[in-house]
Formats: structure tokens, sequence, C-alpha cells
């Protein structure tokens, strides 16, 4: 059965994309691509840079910005990008989520935000993205291996969140972004100011959002096997708070640029209460449901702090940048002490950390790059280099990673042929080392232990001095061909990632799935090898793409659920141990858009992706998170009206398709059809434009379950209907 | 126009030959764990005397072979607690916990076993705290499939 509906659709997928590009083929007939010109906010980028950008990148980039973030905002970053096919999240809750690309996430996938790659505990499910989505200007997604460019993580992709573009000359401004929404009872504001004069600028964005526990259509849920009531269709305790800073300032000369960048996010988020510790939990419903609004425990605090200085200057033909960058990602969870295992049974007076405070992590990372590009004749090359090092404590009366200090260091050439302005070529090689220094932790508590009939009692260590040190030669190589309309592209490459702290040596409880999660410290670096392709038709009324890849793993590192339980610390839990394996996946991404006229269009977006592991314990089986096929089907309309710009109304559907490919501890997800509508307008008020954008999400308040959702291991259904309203006023003073 | 109809044809090959790989069935069941029995001891709301030792019986089942198990009996004086099980208990009122009783201890399942009548004795010390509790019992089956099963019980 499973197999057949496997079968089934594949050979839909495949029938479709061939009939699709055959039609895309034989329309052959000559337009002209209007270029097209975008406002992104006050620097007018010609969109033919992006297509430019895509034409000669081996590899498969997307690319949006703010309008298109604004147009599909959702509870956070990755959230919003969701529209875009094979990008998907791991969520939690409505205001957290980890980018999900083709299939990969954590420390598959890396975020590099102005130039510097995001470091906070990419590894946790549990938190998302440190990154306030009103601050991002432009995104581009990497779907593919981009180690040569970003070293060690970047397995799955890239998420590059690129730089704010400098204001004009001789400006004074900014803008002021409102957001509600109907679901979780949001409130979101930013404000941005901006200024600059001949060569000095500056750039500041304040961002404060509160929410309250999200409303799901259903009035009871289960947890394991366990039955929770909601009250009102609550999910107990998830509301949040969220409050930004940034400044970027600097100079901007002929030849020499500098530019400062300083963030502070902030976010306090609860975790839904009836599911997080040792077992699924009563919870004082009488204190929880006495507001939506409040955060009790459990629940978590993060703050990530960016410092960064980028600086360009040209020499010669030679353009050289530098960047320096600190970061401190600092995390708690806090929650009722609970014993388990031997733990006492009070909490000690004279223990180290809070009663209420589970776990912390606290890193500092300092970072290190610089490039060079130039051409010589019709080569276009880039070296450059990066050093990282970072430190991580642990605090908390649990233990799950040691404290560790890491250092990474890569080095690598890339050059881009352009043969003609048809053809261009693509080559790297990268280098890279990284040592790990993990420490040794011992249980703070004792536990009795058997020993030829003896029972004594004994400080467990959870954890050993450890170092481990890595290194790698990464390559990639790619090819594209622009004849007219169509483009074509193919890329071969390889990429690694260094194994983290948590897959060598964790040895604790993972709290909100109720496992004990066990390190490997023979774990090899990951390695990884992947074919992409990528064909694209572009004509005035009619556009395609479809982007199909192949990856192979010989050495996937995975958290695999044995059949034995944890007696210590994790008080009879199952015990989840890191192993390799070898894992072949493979794909594509659909895309296409038709004109009916100038004012209408229809969309379509599939993706399709397959994983197998090939050995080790789980043989046969597929990979956690792994996003069933769908596809989304969108009516565009875009009339003119007067007094109005940009204005637009959208219906979207998506079709999921069930999810029946699963490895333990997952569960069979059903297939899903959820409804969304939106419409925006841009109000023409003397210089600025004020924009307006609604959006009616799950237009049905259809229950269904997100198959890569955080909570979906303990059926949680997703979000009902939620109304989203979002305004953004720009202002300007005249100089 | 060649080069793109290689393409496909590479395309269209790689995804025919990934169907044929499909390999047999995975496990994808839980194992069950069957307290039904009339001889099942706890179950739901069972009391268990201190200072004495009783005997821990249930069934188990899986499709395919069986794992392991484990046993947890913790205090619940706190109503942290609510089971599996539609039928509730009564409870004491919330206490303080003293000296709670503490049990944690796994078993084996014999390889490639799929009923197992599981036997445990487990015996009660007579000085800890009487009260509510909460008996865990979770049952793996070899590919790590994992059912729990949350009973309330009272120690006297």
């Amino acid at each position: 059965m499973k197999n057949a509906q496997f079968l089934f659709w594949k050979s839909c997928f495949l029938l479709i994309s061939l009939l699709l590009s055959a039609e895309a083929i034989s329309q052959n007939q000559p337009s002209e691509k209007k270029p097209e010109i975008k406002e992104l906010k006050e620097v007018l980028v010609n969109g033919n840079a992006v297509e430019k950008r895509k034409k000669e990148e081996s590899l498969n980039v997307e690319t949006v910005n703010s309008s298109f973030i604004q147009r599909n905002l959702g509870g956070s970053l990755m959230q919003s990008l969701q529209k875009l096919p094979g990008v998907k999240t791991i969520s939690i809750g409505s205001g957290g989520s980890k980018p999900l690309i083709r299939g990969l996430s954590f420390n598959q996938v890396i975020v590099v935000e102005n130039g510097l790659k995001h470091e906070g505990q990419q590894w946790g499910a549990d938190h998302g993205l440190e990154i306030d989505q009103y601050a991002v200007n432009r995104v581009e997604i990497i779907k593919g291996p981009s180690s040569f460019i970003y070293g060690s993580d970047a397995v799955g992709g890239a998420v590059n969140i690129k730089p704010l573009p400098l204001p004009f000359k001789n400006t004074f401004g900014g803008s002021v972004d409102l957001t509600g929404k109907s679901n979780n009872a949001q409130f979101g504001s930013s404000l941005n100011l901006f200024g600059r004069n001949e060569n000095w600028f500056f750039d500041t964005r304040v961002t404060a959002m509160d929410y309250g526990d999200y409303r799901v259509p259903t009035d009871k849920v289960q947890v394991y096997s366990y039955e929770v009531p909601l009250y009102k269709n609550h999910l107990r305790n998830t509301a949040g708070r969220e409050l930004d800073f940034h400044l970027s300032t600097g100079y901007s000369g002929e030849n020499l640029k500098s530019v400062f960048y300083f963030s502070n996010v902030y976010a306090k988020s609860g975790f839904f209460a009836n599911a997080h510790g040792l077992e699924p939990r009563n919870v004082d419903t009488e204190l929880h449901d006495k507001s939506s609004r409040d955060i009790l425990m459990p629940y978590q605090q993060v703050n990530h702090l960016k410092v960064s200085n980028t600086t360009s200057f040209n020499w010669k033909n030679h353009a050289f940048e530098t960047q320096l960058g600190f970061q401190k990602n600092f995390r708690r969870e806090w929650s009722h002490y609970v014993n388990h295992g031997y733990m006492p049974p009070i909490y000690p007076e004279d223990m180290y950390a809070p009663q209420d405070l589970e776990r912390q992590y606290d890193k500092n990372v300092w970072s290190f790059s610089a490039k060079d590009e130039f051409a010589i004749n019709r080569h276009q090359i880039t070296v450059g280099t990066n050093v990282v090092s970072q430190e991580n404590a642990i605090n908390g009366w649990s233990f799950l990673i040691p404290a560790f200090n890491q250092i990474n260091a890569g080095l690598f050439v890339y050059d881009k042929i352009e043969l003609n302005e048809k053809w261009f070529l693509h080559g790297a090689v990268r280098y890279d080392y990284g040592k790990i220094k993990m420490q040794s932790y011992y249980d703070w508590f004792q536990s009795p232990v058997s020993e030829n009939n003896q029972t004594q009692l004994e400080y467990l260590q959870r954890s050993q001095d450890l170092t481990k040190t890595f290194d790698s030669f990464t390559w990639s190589a790619g090819i594209n061909y622009n004849p007219g309309k169509l483009s074509l592209k193919a890329n071969l490459g390889s990429s690694f990632r260094m194994p983290i702290a948590k897959e060598l040596a964790s040895n604790g409880v993972n709290y909100h799935y109720f496992r004990f999660e066990k390190g490997n410290p023979n774990l090899d670096a990951e390695r990884s090898y992947q074919l992409d392709l990528g064909m694209e038709w572009n004509q005035q009324n009619w556009s395609f793409q479809l982007t199909p890849f192949v990856n192979y793993f010989p050495n996937f590192i995975y958290l695999n659920p044995t059949s034995a339980h944890d007696i210590y610390y994790g008080a009879g839990n199952q015990v989840f141990e890191y192993e390799q394996s070898e894992v072949f996946r493979y794909g594509a991404e659909l895309q296409t858009r038709y004109y009916f006229i100038k004012s209408l269009s229809a969309e379509i977006a599939a993706e399709y992706l397959y994983s197998e592991q090939k050995s080790g314990s789980k043989k046969g089986y597929t990979l956690p998170f792994s996003p069933p096929p769908s596809v989304l089907l969108g009516l565009n309309y875009e009339p003119q009206i007067d007094f109005l710009k940009d204005t637009y109304f959208s219906v979207d559907y998506r079709f999921t398709a069930a999810q029946n490919n699963i490895v333990p501890p997952e569960k069979k997800t059903a297939e899903s059809h959820v409804f969304n509508v939106a419409l925006g307008t841009k109000v023409k008020t003397g210089k600025e434009d004020i924009s307006i954008n609604i959006q009616i999400q799950n237009l049905f308040n259809t229950r269904y379950l997100n198959h890569t959702s955080f909570y979906r291991l303990i059926e949680l259904p997703e979000a009902g209907r939620n109304i989203i309203v979002s305004m953004k006023i720009p202002f300007s003073f005249s100089r | 126009m060649k080069k793109i109809k290689l393409l496909l044809g590479i395309l269209a090959l790689a995804f025919i030959s990934s169907c044929s790989s499909d390999n047999a069935e995975i496990d994808t069941e839980y194992p069950v764990v069957d307290i039904s029995g009339s001889n099942a001891f706890p179950i739901q709301c069972s009391t268990i005397e201190r200072g004495k030792t009783f005997t821990f019986k249930a069934s188990f089942n899986d499709n395919v072979a069986l794992g392991s198990y484990s046993l947890d009996i913790h205090h619940n004086f706190d109503h942290h607690t609510h089971s599996t099980e539609v039928e509730s208990c009564e409870m004491e009122a919330v206490k303080k916990p003293v000296k709670p009783m503490l049990f944690i201890n796994n078993y084996t399942i014999p390889d490639g076993v799929k009923n197992y009548e599981a036997t445990a004795q487990i015996s009660i010390p007579a000085d800890v705290d009487p009260g509510d509790y909460h008996f865990m019992i979770r049952l793996t089956d070899k590919e790590g499939w994992q059912t729990l099963k949350g009973l309330s019980i009272k120690i006297l």
C-alpha cells in the first residue's frame, strides 16, 4: 500500500514535470522581457540583478525581498518564506521556526546575516532562529551544498540574509510597521530610522512583539497516549514576546566602505505546558487558563547579540573584504524542578543553579574572515579564509550536552569563468580544519551502582574530557548555459559537516520528547555529494522552473531510537543514540506561473523529496522530519486602480500529501488541504506610499497536522484560522 | 534541444530507477502493552502494601519482535501526572515528599519474541511514604518504536 502510494506520487510528479517542460520547450516564440524595477526600501534595485545572479550561479538560488515577506508574513522569518518550494520549517509554536531546506535542517543548514554565520543552538528543535524578520530586506536561499563558501555545516543549504542597502545620499527618514494577528492575539510593531549625508550613514530599528497562546481547531489533544483537554482551543502556555534592536552605521566612499552592525534579539516564549519533563504532565489548569497571554513555566528565554564590522576596499582590480564579528547567544530554559533518576525529591538549597533553571547555554563566538575578488581575463576569482572560535558554557540542574570550546578555520578558492554570454563555468575547492574540546561533567547527585552484588552510591560521570579534530577537503563544479529564454544549470559538489557536541557527547533527557539522548564520540565528519540541476524558462506571460537533485551521504549522522531504556538519569526513558548511516536522497521542486492577462496569473509550486537510509540499524527507513510532497496552487489578481499601487488579491490552496514514510518515533501524518487568501495595496500619500497587507491563513479553520512541526510528535495540530493585518508607513524628513 | 532531451532522460531514469530500489515493507507498528488480562498487575487504581513484594504481570505483543521494557514507580504527591487510562482514581491531598518510593529498572525480553508474558518481582520498603504513586511501563520493539502505559496506584 505504502509503496503503491509512493509510486503513484513519483510518477505523478515525473509526468507533470515532463509535460510542463516539454511545453516550455515547445513555446519558442521571441518576446521581450520588460526589465522590472523593484523598490527595495529606499534603494531601487533592478529586478534583472536577481535574474542575472540566478543565471550566473550554478547552485539553485531563490531570492526574495521584504515585500514578499510582508505579503506572506508568518510568525517568524522562515514561516514567511514557506511558500517557496523546497523551503519548509521546523516550527515551535507561533513565533519561532528553523529552516528546513529539502528536508535538512539544524546544523545542516546555515543562516548568514550580514555576512556573519549565525551561531545559536542550531541543534535544538525547541526554539526558533534568532532573527528579526522586520529587519530583513533581502534573503537568498541556496538549495544545495554550499560548504565551499561557508565551510562546515552548509550541507543542506544556506539562508543568506543580505546586508541592508545603504540609504541614498542626503536623506533622513524611516518607517513604522504595524502587525496584528487574530489567532494568537499578536501585536507587533517595528520602527526604523535611517539617514545619510555624503558618506556617513546610520540605520536603526526597534521591533517589539507580544502574542498570546495560539489556538487550534480542537478542544483536546493526545500527547502520546495521554489525553489533554484544551481551554477555549488555546494551546496552553504558548504565548511569547520579542524585543529586538538593530543599528548599522558606517562610511561609504568611492573605494572604501566600512559598516558596523549591532543587533540584539530577545525572545521569551512558553512551551506547551502539558508536554514537558519526563512524561506528559497534569498542570494547574486554573492557573494556566486564567490568561492566554501570560508566560508560565515551562518557558525559554533567548538573547542573541551580534556585533560586527565589514570593511571592503578596492585596489587596482582587486576587491578586498574583511569581517570581524562577535556573537553571544544566551539561552535559558525554565521549568519546575522534577527529580528524575536518583535526584533528591526536594531541591537542595545549596545548589549552584536556581531551582527552576532547567538548562542554560551560553555561547560566545568570535569570527574573522577575509576575501579578495579579482578578475584575470575571463576568470573571476575569489580567494578567502575564515577563522571562528567559540566557547560554550552550560548551567542549570539538568544535563544534556557538556560545555565545550571549538575552533574552525578554512581556506577556499572559487573561480567563475565566463566563456561567453551564454556559458559560465564554476570551480571551487576548500580546505577546512576544526577542533572541538569537550569538558567533563559529573552528576550533582548520587545514584546507586551495583557491582559484584554490592550497591554503592556514586556521582556518575556524564561526559568526559574529550578533544576531537577534523579536517576536510571539499569541492564544487558547475556550469550554466543561458540560450535566451531558457537557462540551464548543473552543479556537482561535495560538502561536509563536523559533528557537534550534541552528537558527540550528549548524555541526558530531552524533556520535550521524553527520551534519553546519547552521543557517540566515534562519529566521523559527515560528508555529502550532491548533483543539482536547474532548468528555467522565462518569457513575458509564462515562466517555469524545475530544480531536481540527487544526494548521497556515506555517513549521515542520525539520532537512532534504540530498544533500550536508561535507568539512571533517564528514569526509564527510551535511549536514542547517535549513529551514522549511508543515506540516499533525491527530489525536485517545480514552479510555474502563467499570465492569462496582464493582471491575472496562476501559479503552481510543487515539491517532492525522497530519503532512504541505505545502511545501519534503520536501513530502509527514511530520515526524520521528511516533508511530504506538496503542491501549492495560486491565483493572483493585480488590478490597476487609481491612487493605489501594487494592488493584489490572491488565493492559495496548498495540498500536502500524507507522509507514510516514517522512522521511529514519528507518526504517519495524514494529507491536508489548506486555503489562504491575501490582499494588499499601496496608498499613494505624498512622497511615500503606505502599504497595507491582509492575509487569512487557514481560511476554513482546518484541523491538520504538519509533519515537520516540532509539536507533531505530541500530535498538536497547526494553528487555526488566522487573520493577519500589517501596515508599513514610511516617512521622510526633508533636509 | 538534444541536450535538454538528454537531461530529461537522465532525470526520468533517476526517478524510475529509484522506484525500483524501494525495498520490502518496513515496520511502522508500535508494540502493545496489554493489562486487560485477569492476572495483570498492577492495573489502574491498584493498591500495594509497604514492606511487601508484589509481582508485576502484563502481556506484551509486537508484529515483528519485541525490544525491552522498563518499569518506574515515582510519587505523584503533587498530582503532576495523569494516567493513560480513562478511569480516574481517588487521590489524597497534595503533600510534600519525605522519603518517597523510587524504583527504576529495565528488563530484557528474549530476542525475536513477538508475544511475551512479563513478570517482575518488586519489593516496597517498609519505610517509604505512603500515598499516590505513578507506575510507568515503557515498552519498545526491536526497531525502536515505544509504547507508554502510565497507571495511578496507591501505596498503603
